[in-house]
């Protein structure tokens, strides 16, 4: 017996340490059980993963047909009971009530007479119970009692062994799909290649013939971005409708449906959302799980934890993914930036270097246009005129059909490429009128888009600058729009973005900033101009009085004595007979002594014999009158004249004295022009500050006065003519200095001298029986575009 | 015999224009400058003066004023080397504003304008 017994063991040491799988050495154990013991059949009752229940799994008598459940719950019948009480049980049909409750088992083995249970378990666990029958009565001695116990006790530790195996085969197949995962996770940051990577490899690692994914815009809820592997069936439901949206921080942790398509296929999917934070960011779905044939299988439990499992790694890597790709964009908006504003800088450092507006515009136009700067294709600025409240247009540029290489700093200075002429664009500054006057008024920028249409926002551009889109910023300056500058990419298509019009907003405070410098600077240099010339004029009357003065004592110093002799000739000339040769002699200091008187009138006297001659008098006529005198020397030099002249008022002045002028400025006109010309004469009346004027122009085509020769016209003692006294222009100077007025010389070089003069009416004149040609001093208003 | 007075700083002046005036019948008393003319004026019942106007001690200008004042009636003739203050000689009073000149036709004729009754 005792080597039965040896021998017994020996075999189930080596059945269960035997390399087959864990169930075939199962299997075994019960085969041997069932020899060793010598009964009809031996079952193996597994205890079911519920825990509750024991089913039958393996039987001595071969497979057991998939129909065939047989089972006992925990505690009930000689099976459960054993499971229970863990202890050997051995009953006989002679005892019923031990019977009742094992019906089942009669159906394996009708009529048994003898059932021997013993439980398979250790000191923890109870696997199952091993059941043996025998249709004949027996019993079982010590020593096989002893061997039922022992079996159950290499069992149990067989099964513990398997499960701990089959654990840890579960895990390392879990932990290396895992690391499947991970590896394709973490090989890209690329957003949608690390999609791409996601549903591929999630499908292979859960055997799924498709997987889709779908990632949302947190703030919308919206679908933002989503990638699709294998086959999808159309008729699953659609991935945002699995979890509810927007996104909640409470939802399922995972969808699982089975629809039915048109062919009657059963399609299984199964689906599980990507949270972060606790706030949903997409969903992952696999569908039909593959298998050889043709037959779509639904997933299994593990598959779901794994599934689960793989969304906390994915949504981390998405979320690496998305912030990756939003600091990629961050930096690559910051080296635009920082690109943009080195540029501004280099622009508005070489803008600095004059004050000269035509050359700023030129560089700004520059700037506006090179590929280096801001590179659009065209530019222009305008300018607002604030007197006629128009934007006028200053200047414009074309991008160069061959675009410079230099760098920045020196492609601005070179010349503009090609102009666009904008000098006679105006627009007034109406809000009807259109971006443009817009922008000036609304002291904002403006996006013009043709195909938007937006009410109100009319294009308005003259023909040959006609674009689909355009920028136009004002160019501000202490709260004061001076201009705009236009831009757009007409001739290349290209669309204008929203981010460039920041950087021209910024470019146009710096334009502005330059121009209204350069403007100031030029309105300080034609102040300080005319302050000179007005220092040197009042140099040049001083001299000019200290002179006329020095003349005039002179003068009439000599007139006295003049007097004297000439008087004293004449009652010399009475006494001598008219045949005396004294006679001769005396007249001679007489006429000298005339001559000279003569000349010491024209410079003291000129001004005429009689204060009489002072009354109110029509302008034109008295040019008329003048120009009668000179008849002779127009015609003699084949010299036209050109009379437009305006209605004006009566003008209070001494007519002999203001003929005089004319005929100063008509007989210089005449010396000047020997050979032909046009004599042109202008009336007008002029408004300045102070009142009305009379304002008379005298033109003449003589070639203009030498430079050298200009500033001593008015000095009484000058002269280019061989004869006369150089006075004329004097003379004319002082009578009308005298009548309250200004003579202006403007000298042409190479065309002709310009006379201005300028005779107020208002303060000095009534106006009364006005003439043919005069009219109410009152109802006169300086012509548009008079002169200043 | 009409008296006539010629006030000269000028000596050479004053002689000229008494020859010429005593040559046409008149009376011509002579003074140095504007006091002494107005001496004469008041001793003398004087029937027309010509006043120089730039003199010593007392100009033509203010012994037209005193002439005046004196002799409303008594016409006052400016005779002067100075022919741009012709414009303001109205605003003097004075009933003529003459510039000398060697030719003395002009001066006669005009006293015999002033002298007729």
């Amino acid at each position: 017996m005792a080597s039965d017994r040896a021998a017994f063991l020996t075999q189930m040491v080596e059945v269960l340490t035997s390399t087959v799988s864990f169930g075939e050495r199962l299997n075994n154990m019960v085969h041997l059980l069932a020899r060793h013991l010598k009964v009809d059949l031996a079952l193996y009752f597994a205890l079911d993963k519920t825990k509750e229940t024991l089913f039958l799994n393996i039987s001595s008598q071969g497979p057991i047909p998939p129909h065939m459940r047989v089972e006992f719950p925990l505690g009930q019948g000689v099976v459960g009971e054993t499971a229970v009480t863990r202890k050997v049980r051995v009953v006989h049909r002679l005892q019923p009530e031990a019977l009742s409750a094992n019906a089942p088992l009669e159906k394996l083995h009708p009529n048994f007479h003898t059932l021997a249970a013993f439980p398979v378990a250790d000191d923890n666990f109870l696997y199952g119970v091993l059941v043996l029958l025998d249709k004949q009565d027996r019993t079982f001695g010590a020593a096989e009692r002893q061997s039922m116990q022992l079996a159950g006790l290499m069992l149990a530790g067989t099964l513990r062994q398997a499960i701990v195996q089959e654990e840890a085969k579960k895990r390392i197949a879990e932990l290396s799909v895992l690391f499947e995962v991970g590896k394709a996770l973490s090989a890209t940051v690329e957003l949608d290649e690390l999609l791409e990577r996601i549903v591929s490899t999630t499908a292979k690692v859960i055997t799924a013939r498709g997987a889709a994914l779908e990632i949302i815009d947190r703030a919308t809820g919206e679908t933002r971005v989503s990638s699709r592997y294998g086959q999808i069936p159309a008729v699953c439901p659609a991935l945002k409708e699995m979890f509810p949206r927007p996104a909640k921080t409470t939802g399922p942790p995972h969808f699982e449906t089975q629809s039915v398509d048109a062919d009657g296929r059963t399609h299984y999917c199964l689906a599980v959302p990507l949270t972060f934070k606790g706030q949903l960011q997409g969903t992952l779905c696999v569908y039909d799980k593959f298998s050889p044939n043709e037959v779509y299988l639904p997933f299994d439990p593990e598959n779901r934890q794994l599934l689960i499992t793989m969304a906390g790694l994915i949504v981390n890597a998405i979320e690496n993914a998305l912030t990756f790709q939003q600091v990629e964009d961050l930096a690559e908006r910051n080296e635009r930036m920082v690109q943009n504003l080195t540029v501004l800088q280099e622009i508005s450092q070489v803008l600095l270097t004059t004050v000269q507006e035509e050359r700023l515009l030129e560089m700004i136009l520059q700037g506006l246009t090179l590929e280096q700067g801001l590179g659009f294709d065209r530019g222009v600025v305008l300018m607002v005129d604030e007197a006629s409240q128009t934007l006028t247009g200053a200047k414009g540029a074309e991008r160069a059909a061959q675009p410079s290489q230099a760098a920045l700093p020196a492609a601005l200075l070179s010349p503009l490429p090609q102009e666009v002429p904008v000098a006679d664009w105006q627009i007034p500054l109406r809000p009807d009128q259109g971006a443009l006057a817009l922008a000036v008024l609304k002291k904002r920028p403006y996006h013009y888009q043709e195909h938007l249409k937006e009410p109100g926002l009319p294009a308005v551009l003259p023909g040959k600058l006609a674009a689909r889109e355009f920028f136009v910023v004002p160019l501000i300056v202490k709260d004061r729009a001076t201009g705009v500058i236009l831009v757009d990419n007409q001739a290349s298509g290209r669309p204008l973005e929203s981010e460039p019009l920041n950087v021209l907003n910024m470019f146009a405070s710096q334009a502005a900033l330059v121009l209204e410098n350069a403007h100031l600077y030029s309105t300080i240099e034609a102040n300080n101009r005319e302050l000179l010339l007005i220092r040197e004029r009042m140099l040049e009357s001083d001299r000019l009085a200290a002179l006329s003065s020095l003349a005039s004592g002179m003068a009439h110093e000599i007139r006295n004595p003049l007097v004297s002799i000439g008087g004293f000739a004449r009652r010399i000339s009475k006494l001598v007979e008219e045949t005396s040769p004294l006679r001769g002699y005396v007249e001679v200091i007489q006429e000298e002594v005339t001559r000279l008187e003569k000349l010491l009138r024209e410079i003291l006297d000129f001004t005429g014999e009689n204060l009489s001659y002072y009354g109110d008098h029509d302008l034109v006529k008295l040019i008329e009158d003048t120009l009668v005198l000179v008849q002779r020397d127009l015609d003699a030099a084949n010299i036209k004249v050109v009379k437009e002249f305006a209605p004006l008022p009566r003008l209070h002045c001494d007519h002999r004295q203001i003929k005089q002028v004319f005929y100063n400025l008509f007989s210089n006109a005449c010396q000047a022009m020997p050979h032909g010309g046009t004599l042109t004469i202008r009336t007008y009346p002029l408004e300045k500050e102070d009142g009305l004027y009379e304002a008379i122009t005298v033109t003449d085509t003589g070639g203009g006065i030498p430079m050298e020769v200009l500033h001593n016209i008015f000095n009484p003692f000058f002269s280019t003519k061989d004869y006369g006294t150089g006075l004329g222009l004097a003379i004319a100077q002082r009578i009308v200095s005298r009548h309250y007025g200004q003579i202006e010389v403007n000298n042409e070089m190479g065309k002709g001298v310009t006379f201005l003069i300028t005779l107020p009416v208002a303060k000095y004149c009534l106006v009364k029986d006005a003439g043919q040609n005069a009219v109410p001093a009152s109802a006169l208003k300086a012509p548009k575009g008079g002169r200043r | 015999m009409k008296k006539i007075l010629v006030a000269d700083d000028e000596m050479s002046i004053r002689l000229l224009y008494s020859e010429e005036l005593k040559e046409e019948g008149y009376e011509v008393y002579l003074a140095a400058n504007g006091r002494e003319a107005l001496e004469i004026v008041e001793k003398i019942p004087l029937d027309l003066v010509i006043l120089d106007i730039k003199m010593p001690e007392m100009d033509g200008i203010e012994a037209l004023r005193q002439i005046k004042e004196r002799r409303p009636d008594l016409p006052v003739l400016l005779s002067t080397a100075y022919g741009e203050y012709r414009q303001d000689f109205a605003t003097w009073a004075s009933d003529e504003y003459l510039v000398k000149s060697s030719d003395l036709e002009d001066l006669k004729a005009m006293v015999k304008r002033y002298l007729k009754e």
